[in-house]
């Protein structure tokens, strides 16, 4: 009963949290067209700003329950370890910037949160971005709205497994067609994400920035206008890079992770 | 002495503040040159993380251009540019160019700032900051950043191996035989960590208890914050919003506290809170309060400078300019403590 209650209680956080995420990153969308006499309130010229700090909290909230179920000494060894390898990656694309938008990271988040499951690919995520900002000097106001997206791109990535559990791929090509479309997929989406936290912030072409009082049509219109204009060759870049990265060494890498995944399940039990 | 992580942490959030609020060309210079003279002045831990000064010059020329070809709004035309070209086309005015240097200036501010924190603070350091309650995330991210330069070697190692073998990296697959020893290598390593972890005792239960008192409270608390939220926005009823919002994040605080008192945390090396700390985190406070608190007494105007129409002189508060030199305080506090310190 304790263990079902625990069980609900995590699944709520989980949805909360994610649920106040989308809110934060699509309310240029919706926030014109809430009732007008809103549009002209006191606190709708401070909402984004008052909506970062609930983003941070529940953020925290999140940390807290996800580290709660998720962290044993094993899990902990082994996240600091994939952590470091994968920062690690982040530094050298820093030095030598691969094309457009392109990060090496995303592969491994993707990998990762695949084999050992949505928690421990969220934390991989959030805590490399956050250990390789350390590392390459790249902390900045930009960070939390990183970590929850990339933390989402492993959070995500399980979802592939019905599929590949369905077509009785595991271990094939087709599971790797998987994982490289995933990959594909959230480059993509990460740039869409993170451009939409700055969005409301920047000032340009009317056709192209937010502005308060316009339609959800019109403000999804004037985002796609900037996408495109801005960040879609960008993106694409990041996303083939992800998917050739996942197609070069998807297959191996997944094997390496799945044989380590079974030697990872050992106990000690004391002799007395 | 250098100052405590905290009080850097809360001259940074005062920096960022005071660069958040204004335009005002004056104003941000004050800032930019105060962040200048702490980041050169003020004791370094370490000195690695200096952005290069053309990073500077691009982010200025770029926020300017951009400014200037997209926003085709302003009374003193530069000169214009065919109507038929998309987006680029049209006038180009001094109001949109000043207006994307200004908000260049703001970004630079932003970089510098957390550059010299990066400076003056270790990574250890930043680390130290996170609340007991995460102190398992803590122990991730210092293996993370411990095993950084064993990685970096076994990089080294693993290239080497691979070119006495003849190996040489030509095109994207010839990556596949240095990626898969880096991260076997690393599996391993993370493998007999983790059995010296367990035969230590740390974290002896492999699920840790999770108390449902605590998960209520995590729920409540982003209730109340996402509905406290929405009654300030929709309803336009701040005072129940911002209550309820309280509520919520003190809901979150005081379940990270509890957390946070079940682990225990000790310390090899205490850092000290001294008067200096003291003095910066106060005035860095009063500074952001004074920027930030909705009081009508304060003439703030000159903070909001806004080029467009047409063009003209920026507005200038003497105690206001006098009010963002708080921005000095860590190296004036460093100056009274011990001048000899200054710069090294």
């Amino acid at each position: 009963m304790t263990r079902l209650v625990q069980s609900s209680l995590s699944i709520a956080i989980y949805l909360l949290a994610s649920l106040i995420g989308v809110v934060a990153f699509l309310y240029p969308f919706f926030l014109p067209v809430l009732p007008a006499a809103t549009m002209n309130s006191a606190h709708s010229n401070d909402a984004p700003l008052v909506l970062s700090i609930v983003v941070v909290l529940c953020f925290i909230a999140l940390l807290v329950e996800i580290q709660g179920q998720q962290l044993s000494a094993k899990s902990v060894a082994l996240l600091g370890v994939l952590v470091a390898i994968n920062s690690l990656l982040r530094f050298i694309e820093v030095a030598v910037p691969g094309p457009g938008g392109f990060s090496p990271i995303f592969c491994l988040i993707i990998l990762v949160g695949y084999i050992y499951g949505g928690r421990f690919g969220f934390m991989m995520g959030t805590l490399t971005l956050f250990v390789s900002a350390l590392i390459t000097g790249g902390v900045g106001p930009w960070l939390p709205y990183q970590m929850f997206s990339a933390g989402w791109a492993g959070m995500s990535a399980p979802l592939c497994r019905p599929l590949v559990r369905l077509l009785r791929a595991e271990g094939k090509q087709a599971e790797l067609w998987l994982l490289m479309l995933f990959g594909f997929l959230w480059g993509m989406l990460y740039g869409i994400i993170m451009n939409l936290w700055f969005w409301p912030f920047v000032s340009g072409p009317a056709d192209q920035y937010w502005q308060y009082g316009i339609s959800l049509w019109a403000g999804i219109q004037r985002y796609l206008a900037f996408y495109l204009a801005t960040s879609l060759l960008w993106d694409i870049a990041a996303a083939c890079g992800n998917a050739l990265l996942i197609a070069v060494v998807g297959l191996p890498t997944l094997r390496a992770l799945r044989r380590f995944q079974a030697r990872f399940h050992f106990h000690y039990e004391p002799l007395v | 002495m250098k100052l405590h992580p905290l009080a850097w942490v809360a001259w940074l959030l005062s920096t960022l503040v005071a660069l958040s609020v204004t335009r005002n060309p004056l104003y941000l210079l004050i800032v930019l040159l105060c962040i200048a003279i702490v980041g050169n002045l003020s004791p370094k831990s370490q000195t690695r993380y200096k952005l290069p000064t053309a990073l500077f010059v691009l982010l200025l020329v770029t926020s300017c251009c951009f400014n200037a070809l997209t926003v085709h709004y302003g009374n003193s035309v530069l000169f214009r540019l065919p109507e038929w070209i998309p987006v680029v086309g049209g006038v180009i005015t001094l109001e949109a160019a000043l207006y994307g240097l200004l908000n260049g200036c703001v970004l630079i501010g932003f970089l510098l700032a957390f550059q010299v924190i990066m400076q003056v603070i270790t990574s250890q350091e930043l680390v130290g900051l996170l609340p007991p309650a995460f102190y398992p995330i803590a122990v991730v991210v210092t293996i993370a950043l411990g095993f950084v330069p064993t990685t970096i070697q076994q990089i080294g190692k693993i290239r080497d191996a691979q070119a006495i073998r003849g190996h040489r990296l030509q095109g994207w697959r010839d990556w596949l035989p240095l990626w898969m020893p880096l991260l076997i290598g690393g599996l391993e390593r993370a493998f007999q960590l983790a059995e010296a972890m367990v035969a230590r005792g740390f974290a002896s239960n492999d699920r840790p208890k999770q108390i449902i008192g605590d998960q209520i409270a995590l729920v409540c608390g982003m209730l109340l914050l996402l509905a406290g939220w929405f009654v300030r926005l929709v309803w336009g009823l701040g005072g129940v919003g911002i209550g309820a919002m309280l509520i919520g994040a003190l809901l979150i605080g005081l379940t990270l506290w509890r957390i946070g008192k079940r682990s225990p945390r000790s310390h090899y090396r205490t850092r000290r809170w001294h008067l200096n700390d003291s003095i910066v985190l106060l005035a860095s406070l009063l500074f952001a309060g004074l920027l930030l608190a909705p009081l009508d007494l304060l003439d703030r105007r000159s903070l909001y400078y806004y080029p467009y129409p047409e063009l003209s002189l920026p507005e200038f508060q003497t105690w206001l300019g006098l009010c963002f030199l708080c921005l000095l305080t860590p190296i004036v506090v460093s100056l009274l403590n011990n001048p000899k310190e200054i710069g090294s």
